[in-house]
Formats: C-alpha cells, sequence, structure tokens
C-alpha cells in the first residue's frame, strides 16, 4: 500500500423501532458525522460508500448511493456506490473506500451505512423473508433456515463436539447487553444477567430471545480520509492498518466447510494481522468489535480469529478474557446483541466504536481501560459463508 | 399571509390488495420453461432425490448445476442419491418464519447427512417433535406437493424419521 487512510470522525443515529424512513435515518448519521468533524463539509467529499442491504425490500428504493448523495450535498466527483454483503455491507463500504483512497484515487470518502427493517403494520413475516433471502433460497431458505434458526444448528454443533454450554452462551449475552446499557445509542439498554438469558423466550433451541440481536432501523456514518489528510486534521485517529475477506468457493449447507468451524474467519484474520504486523493478536489487540449475531457467534469467533484453541471459545468468556478489563475488550459498544443490528449500518458503526475508544469519548461504563492503541473489527455475512476483518491503530507504525 | 384559495381536492384510490410476486412463496419454479435444473424437479416428481455429477472430473455437486464448479465443465449428469441418512444437527422455527411458513410453526428443520455420499444438505423434518430427535438419528426421504396458486406441478422434498418395522 502507498499510502493508507484513517478514520478522523463520524456520527450515529439512535439505533431500534424508528419513527422514521430510511431517507430520515441518512440524514440524521451525515449531519452526525459533518457534526463531529469541523474541518470536513459535505463539499470536501470526494467519494461516497453507502453499506445497505435491503433497502428494495425493506424501503422500495433502489440506487440509494446518489439518494444519499442528494439528502447531504455531497458532490462526488471520483467514486460513488452501494455495497452489498448482507450483515457485512457497512464494512465492505468502508473497506472500498479504504481502497479507493490507498489507490489515490480520492482523499476525503463519506462511509455510510443505512437499513430500515421495521416495517408497517408489523410484516414480521416480509422482514423474515428478506432475511432468509440471504442464504441459498432456492435449497436453504426454502426449509426454514433462516438467521435464528441456522445459528441454533451451529449452536448445537458447537455445543455436541466442545462441550460449550447455555451459560457460556449467556455469559456473552450478559457482557454485551451490560455494555449496551450504557450506550445511548443502543436498541436495548437494559443489562441483564446468565439467569435472564437462560430463561428468555426459546425463539430456535437452544437460542433463547436473550441469545439473538434485534430487528433494528438505524444508520452509522464514518469520514474517511488519506494519512496526509488524517494528520492535517488531528492528532488521534483510527488508522485502517490491515484488511482481510474470505470465502471458500461455498455458500449453501452442503458446500460450507463446516458448521461449527469458520476457517474463512482465520484466513481473513491472518490476512489483517499480516499486514498490520500483528504476530499476536491476544497480546496486541486491545478492543474489538465482532460480530455477535447471536451468542454462539462471538465464542466461534474467539476461536477462529486465533484467539484460543479450537472449542476453547467457551471459556474464553467464561474466563473473563473478552471482559472490558480482559485480554482483549471485546464489544465494548454493546455488540449486535445489545445495539442492535440494523444490517448495513453495523460495520460502520463497530470501526467508529473503535475510533472513539481511541479517543476516549466513550462512558466510563464502558470504556476500554488503558487508552487502547489497537482495534478489530469483524463481520460474518449471511450463512457465515464470508468472513471480513480489519485492523485498525491509533499511531500506526 | 393567508392563502386566497383553496385547493381542489380528489380522492384517488389505490388497490385494496397488491399480490406480492408468485415467487415469494419460496419455492422455485421448477419446469423447463423456467429453470435449467429442472431434471432435479422432474426426478423428484417420480419419487427419486438426485443430482448433477461432471462427466469431466467426476465431482458430484448438491445443489444441482449446469456448469460444474471445479472444472467449469458443463457436461453434466444426473445421479441417484440415497434416500435415507442420519440427522447432523435440527432445531424448531417458532416466531422467525417468513412469508408461506407462519402457518406452519412450530415446525423442525434440520440437516441430513446422505447415506453413503459426501452430501450434506437442510431439510424440513416433519413427524417428529423438536424434543423427540437427537443427533445422529436415521431419516428418509418425503415427498411433498406443492399445493399453491401457480398452474404448475411443483414438488419438494424433506425427511422423517425412519419408523421401526414393528409400527
Ligand atoms: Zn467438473
Amino acid at each position: 500500500m502507498t499510502q493508507t487512510a484513517a478514520i478522523v470522525g463520524g456520527g450515529h443515529t439512535r439505533w431500534g423501532d424508528r419513527q422514521a424512513t430510511w431517507k430520515d435515518l441518512a440524514q440524521e448519521a451525515g449531519k452526525a458525522a459533518f457534526d463531529d468533524v469541523p474541518g470536513v463539509t459535505p463539499d470536501d467529499v470526494e467519494g461516497l460508500f453507502v453499506g445497505a442491504v435491503q433497502p428494495e425490500r425493506f424501503a422500495f428504493q433502489s440506487h440509494v448511493a446518489p439518494l444519499v448523495a442528494e439528502l447531504l450535498g455531497v458532490d462526488v466527483d471520483s467514486m460513488i456506490a452501494r455495497t452489498e454483503l448482507a450483515c457485512a455491507s457497512g464494512q465492505a463500504a468502508l473497506r472500498y473506500a479504504w481502497l479507493a483512497i490507498a489507490a489515490g484515487q480520492l482523499d476525503v470518502a463519506l462511509v455510510i451505512g443505512v437499513e430500515k427493517m421495521n416495517l408497517p403494520d408489523d410484516r414480521t413475516e416480509e422482514m423474515q423473508s428478506s432475511m432468509t433471502n440471504v442464504v441459498d433460497r432456492e435449497f436453504d431458505g426454502v426449509n426454514g433456515l433462516n438467521a435464528p434458526s441456522y445459528f441454533s444448528l451451529i449452536a448445537q454443533r458447537h455445543m455436541h463436539e466442545y462441550g460449550t454450554t447455555r451459560e457460556q452462551l449467556a455469559a456473552v449475552s450478559e457482557k454485551n447487553k451490560t455494555h449496551a446499557a450504557n450506550n445511548s445509542y443502543a436498541q436495548f439498554q437494559k443489562a441483564v444477567d446468565v439467569d435472564d438469558v437462560l430463561e428468555s423466550y426459546p425463539i430456535a433451541p437452544p437460542l433463547n430471545l436473550l441469545d439473538c440481536s434485534g430487528i433494528t432501523d438505524g444508520a452509522a456514518a464514518l469520514l474517511l480520509v488519506s494519512e496526509r489528510k488524517a494528520r492535517e486534521l488531528t492528532d488521534t485517529a483510527a488508522y485502517v492498518t490491515g484488511s482481510g475477506q474470505s470465502c471458500m468457493a461455498s455458500n449453501s449447507i452442503n458446500n460450507l466447510p463446516s458448521l461449527s468451524a469458520w476457517p474463512q474467519a482465520t484466513v481473513a484474520a491472518e490476512k489483517a494481522y499480516e499486514q498490520a504486523g500483528i504476530e499476536n493478536p491476544v497480546d496486541e489487540l486491545d478492543v474489538a468489535e465482532i460480530h455477535d449475531c447471536f451468542s454462539i457467534s462471538e465464542i466461534i469467533e474467539y476461536e477462529d480469529l486465533g484467539w484460543v484453541e479450537k472449542g476453547e471459545g467457551g471459556r474464553f468468556i467464561e474466563e473473563g478474557r473478552s471482559a472490558l478489563d480482559g485480554d482483549i475488550a471485546v464489544n465494548p459498544r454493546g455488540g449486535l446483541l445489545g445495539c442492535g443490528h440494523p444490517l448495513g449500518a453495523t460495520g460502520i458503526s463497530q470501526a467508529l466504536e473503535i475510533y472513539r475508544q481511541f479517543t476516549g469519548d466513550v462512558p466510563d461504563a464502558r470504556r476500554v481501560p488503558d487508552s487502547p492503541e489497537t482495534g478489530l473489527i469483524h463481520n460474518l455475512s449471511g450463512s457465515a459463508s464470508v468472513h471480513s476483518v480489519m485492523t485498525l491503530a491509533r499511531d500506526p507504525q | 399571509m393567508t392563502d386566497d384559495t383553496t385547493p381542489s381536492r380528489d380522492t384517488v384510490a389505490v388497490p385494496e390488495r397488491i399480490d406480492f410476486p408468485r415467487l415469494l412463496d419460496f419455492y422455485n419454479l421448477q419446469s423447463e420453461e423456467e429453470t435449467r435444473i429442472h431434471e432435479f424437479y422432474d426426478r423428484l416428481r417420480e419419487d427419486s432425490l438426485s443430482t448433477t455429477r461432471c462427466d469431466e472430473c467426476d465431482a458430484l455437486h448438491f445443489p444441482p448445476r449446469i456448469v460444474c464448479p471445479e472444472c467449469t465443465g458443463d457436461d453434466l449428469s444426473y445421479t441417484s442419491l440415497p434416500h435415507e441418512g442420519t440427522l447432523f444437527a435440527f432445531s424448531v422455527v417458532r416466531g422467525s418464519a417468513p412469508i408461506g411458513m407462519t402457518d406452519d410453526v412450530p415446525f423442525v428443520m434440520g440437516i441430513v447427512d446422505l447415506e453413503g455420499v459426501d452430501v450434506r444438505l437442510s431439510a424440513r423434518i416433519d413427524g417428529a417433535a423438536y424434543d423427540d430427535l437427537s443427533i445422529g438419528d436415521r431419516v428418509t426421504l418425503k415427498i411433498v406437493d406443492i399445493d399453491g396458486p401457480r398452474d404448475e406441478d411443483r414438488v419438494f422434498y424433506r425427511f422423517e424419521p425412519v419408523r421401526s418395522v414393528s409400527e
């Protein structure tokens, strides 16, 4: 890479069941981002990257990137794109922007993720259909394989193969939802404990309601700029140090490498670690925002991001190693479990959280101790067939 | 300042109900007019679960293909798959069913390892409640006819537990 890119600020809408349209949410997040970075105005933006998964189904609108350009007054003269990679669409947008900056095509990008998932008249089954469409519809979706049911199969296999317990799953929810209780934009701002999780409604056994993320309206936006521009603007930024993705020619059930292991996460992480010069992630990473769409996901990610031996993910949470003061502070934002998961916005929100942890601009109750300097974001998408990992640093070498 | 004229006013009707596209029922269209893997469905209609095998590199695919993902060859032949297998994983769909399945809840779905062949597929599991099942249970193929608005005989596969002989 000839140059890297850095997050110099961003903004967030309140997440939840919002009385607002897709366009309202985009405007709220965009304004919040420009308000956060006084040195950058819409006139300075050369590239616009919009993460959005199903505006066609949730908001009956496509070609959404120019819609955002108009709403926020962004006069794009270099690159404009919407990214769709299911639950990783936000990180995909960030990755495109980083590559465009690294390639020298532009210096200032607005990266925004927007999703409006709660439909009028409580049309839950329409929303669930849209979620079911992210797996192979003809051979998997048709069998009722959507997010809760699919991840319940994963949880069942991980418990069967490695002895992972319901209590260990619940401990992930307790940790992340407790962080979210101190996050003013989170959908679920209520702390829960392990017993609450175990006693909640069985959505798809072995997963209960509180093992699951939400159906969320929300947006988040970032300003990503070239390293040169970042040095002009600020002393504290989140520099992109590495980025990796993996999809192993597989998407449907028969062709995935495993249900209980995600070697794609390992490949993506190793790529990012190598670019970032990270040799021992547990020692070198201070904070991580990883994709806890369901409690089981975070446990598998501890393992397959290379932080603990395969099968030991349950112990990683149990021993407090992912707590705020643990080896790696995992999901201090509150995760998808606590913040909700407006699909295209999640990766953007995760990256913004890493930036805010670097600047220290987070409430004490969920601030990572000892001034974190290195961070990671991770997203899986669809049937966990794709994994995306990005590393960030406050002071890149 | 006040308006000095009242704007004209009219009522515009929109349909009471707008039908979703037919494909939203989740079962693909299966005829030769609609899909190049219609032979999979034709054979299923004749009670046989099958898939494609590559004539060039011998790779066995599932789902069936028109191009071999191993060698990009397109000389593929249909071959029968076993109708029995074991339950690799299973769960139950309660509140999160998509359009067309909300009347079915709760229903069991799972992943079946077909016997003696390297194919593992997702499927609805009929004839058993979640609490009655265990990983490794033997299951057998079941065909369902799809009764819907489309003027086409559609079918799909499910599995059900193997019953004991004495039953
Ligand atoms: Zn072949």
